[in-house]
């Protein structure tokens, strides 16, 4: 019967369709092995930033009740957790625009998210006990923007506050938070500061700016 | 999977799946590519030249067609003048009172597909060649399409379209595209799908051609139209594709767009025709209906991404260039995500096959091998430039502005 199948004048039609399907079934495999890939390579690196993060709880609460006087170990250790969650935090973007198949990524970046605003909490902690040492920018963006253009806005924004970042160095805590993907914590954190759209740059849980600011304006809300 | 990426899928899937069956097409049938059955009988010949202010050219058609290689008294030339506004029929005049076998038959402007059907009347042979007024038949083309006649289903034979003229740049696309559509044409031979019988130079059975209620003076290709009628009657139609005619392309790009409007539009007035017959007979319901409406298809779907790609990109560009007046220097954050991508790998795997089934098309045409880069620049710039007579022949199909649009 198959014989009969591939003999007749179909056989061509027959032949190009299993070629297509073996071609496209392989690159599917190749696909789904990259993103795997990429989502364990980031859900590593979270587990490991999971341990320091409460390394870095357990530090404050040290510092806190029994020795005040170890601010500039504390506030090292946090600016060197929030570089590494910075930088991840970038992979996670390129890598989560990149991956076409899977969605995992998505739950990698609440995880992210949630880490993310620890390290906020853990600065203001920082701040009070310390006498405000450094200033901290938290960029709320949405994690889906509404359109393209919405989307390179963002894009603009996140690079003026790397350039912030970049100018300022350790006197800077830059935090990018998505604040729409429905996680408690952030959303309890944008009615604090009373943010109602995104993106919102917050400066020292004081200054909120919307849209487009360029970097000397911003660098002027520092200290 | 968002939409974006599903739609790009499926055209790479269809994109590859019609790659490799003209692939394997011409992998199983390499070997016929050039053959054309001997000839059994000398069928009598009439040679229709439809002229509309041809006089720069229509000598040297008559003169070609003089002399094709066929036995004497087997073939007539019959011009027909619709209407021409120049000398042409003073010219048809004068060579008819030279050699016999020229007739003129004069008429006021009605459009080519009229002047075939009013011809066919008068034309006396079991055979009807119609033949542009620019274009050339070469000496040994007849001898190479009649052979195909001996078989009885078969009711129209086309030719190998190859450009005289060859001088300025989108001249010399066109051999390269001329030599690609004649290959692929041959290719669709072989599974019965020939569903293009081309001006230049194509053969029909007289009988068929009444059958069918002639030429249709509403198509804008009434090449295409016949073609379709004639297999959506479970006759079959052949290329030869050793049978050489020259015709002039267009030489300039505003002439060229014309022209190709006018093939579009035909083309789409000839699928919404003939619709209904999709997966209703042979190959010609589940081949050529299919695959013409999905070349139409995917090349406004391909279009459509392709200004959605450079709107996703471009706007980000164009936003950074508006905040560069307040102080943002988007030079300076200019990166490239580089991470492999599923589409990624199957465009590289679609453009990969591309290339090299253009490179099998140019090795078994009169161009011979070209450089890949000549393959790139032929694929993704001339061909990108056919979306513009598409999307102009959309516009006017969508307003019935449907004219002739060459002359």
């Amino acid at each position: 019967m198959v014989y009969k199948i591939i003999n007749n004048k179909f056989r061509i039609f027959v032949e190009s369709l299993l070629v297509v399907l073996v071609i496209f079934m392989v690159g599917f495999s190749i696909g789904f092995y990259i993103e795997f890939s990429r989502t364990n390579k980031i859900a590593t690196n979270y587990l490991e930033h999971e341990i320091e993060a409460l390394d870095l709880k357990l530090q404050n609460y040290y510092y806190q009740t029994l020795n005040s006087a170890e601010c500039d170990a504390a506030i090292e250790q946090n600016f060197i957790f929030a570089d590494k969650i910075y930088s991840d935090g970038l992979l996670l973007e390129k890598y989560e625009e990149a991956n076409q198949i899977t969605d995992d990524l998505a739950r990698e970046k609440k995880r992210y998210v949630l880490l993310k605003t620890e390290l906020w909490l853990n600065s203001i902690v920082l701040k009070e006990k310390c006498n405000d040492p450094f200033d901290t920018i938290v960029y709320f963006y949405s994690g889906d923007p509404s359109d393209n253009l919405a989307l390179s806005k963002q894009k603009v924004i996140s690079n003026v506050l790397k350039e912030v970042k970049e100018n300022r160095g350790n006197s800077v805590v830059l935090i990018p938070i998505a604040g729409d993907l429905g996680l408690g914590a952030v959303d309890v954190q944008l009615r604090a500061h009373d943010i109602s759209d995104l993106p919102a740059i917050l400066i020292n849980e004081d200054k909120i700016l919307y849209g487009y600011h360029d970097v000397e304006e911003i660098e002027g809300y520092l200290r | 999977m968002g939409w974006v990426t599903t739609t790009y899928i499926v055209l790479f899937f269809f994109g590859m799946f019609f790659l490799f069956i003209f692939l394997f097409l011409h992998y199983h049938n390499r070997k016929r590519l050039f053959s054309s059955p001997p000839v059994g009988k000398y069928r009598s010949v009439s040679f229709l030249v439809p002229a509309y202010n041809e006089e720069s050219s229509i000598s040297d058609t008559i003169n070609a067609l003089l002399n094709i290689n066929y036995p004497t008294g087997k073939k007539e030339i019959i011009v027909i003048n619709d209407g021409s506004k120049d000398g042409t029929a003073e010219i048809v005049r004068a060579f008819a009172r030279k050699h016999g076998e020229v007739i003129l038959l004069d008429k006021i402007n009605s459009g080519k597909a009229r002047s075939l059907n009013e011809a066919i009347k008068i034309a006396k042979g079991e055979l009807i060649a119609v033949v542009d007024a620019d274009s050339y038949p070469a000496r040994d083309s007849l001898m190479k399409m009649v052979g195909h006649f001996e078989d009885k289903n078969v009711a129209a034979v086309t030719s190998r379209v190859l450009v005289k003229n060859k001088n300025g740049w989108l001249e010399r696309f066109q051999v390269l595209d001329y030599s690609v559509i004649a290959w692929t044409r041959k290719l669709l031979d072989f599974v019965n799908s020939v569903y293009v019988t081309n001006g230049p130079l194509s053969i029909y059975r007289r009988k068929v051609v009444l059958e069918v209620g002639g030429f249709d003076p509403h198509n804008l290709t009434e090449d295409i139209e016949i073609t379709w009628n004639i297999l959506s009657r479970g006759y079959n139609t052949r290329m030869s594709y050793s049978a050489i005619v020259y015709t002039t392309v267009p030489s300039d790009f505003s002439t060229w767009v014309k022209q190709r409007v006018r093939w579009n539009l035909g083309g789409l007035q000839t699928v919404q025709k003939y619709w209904k017959s999709m997966f209703r007979r042979g190959e010609f319901g589940y081949f050529v209906i299919p695959y013409v409406a999905a070349s139409f298809f995917f090349a406004i779907l391909g279009f459509i991404l392709v200004i959605r790609y450079f709107w996703v990109r471009g706007s980000y560009y164009l936003l950074s260039g508006y905040y560069s007046l307040f102080g943002y220097n988007p030079f300076q954050y200019l990166e490239l995500n580089l991470n492999l991508t599923l589409l990624m790998l199957f465009a590289l795997t679609f453009f990969a096959l591309a290339i090299f089934y253009y490179k099998i098309g140019f090795l078994n045409s009169e161009t011979g091998n070209k450089s890949v880069l000549k393959i790139l620049a032929y694929s993704f710039f001339y061909r990108s430039l056919y979306v513009v007579p598409l999307i102009i022949a959309i516009y006017k199909l969508a307003r019935k502005d449907i004219r002739w649009y060459t002359k």
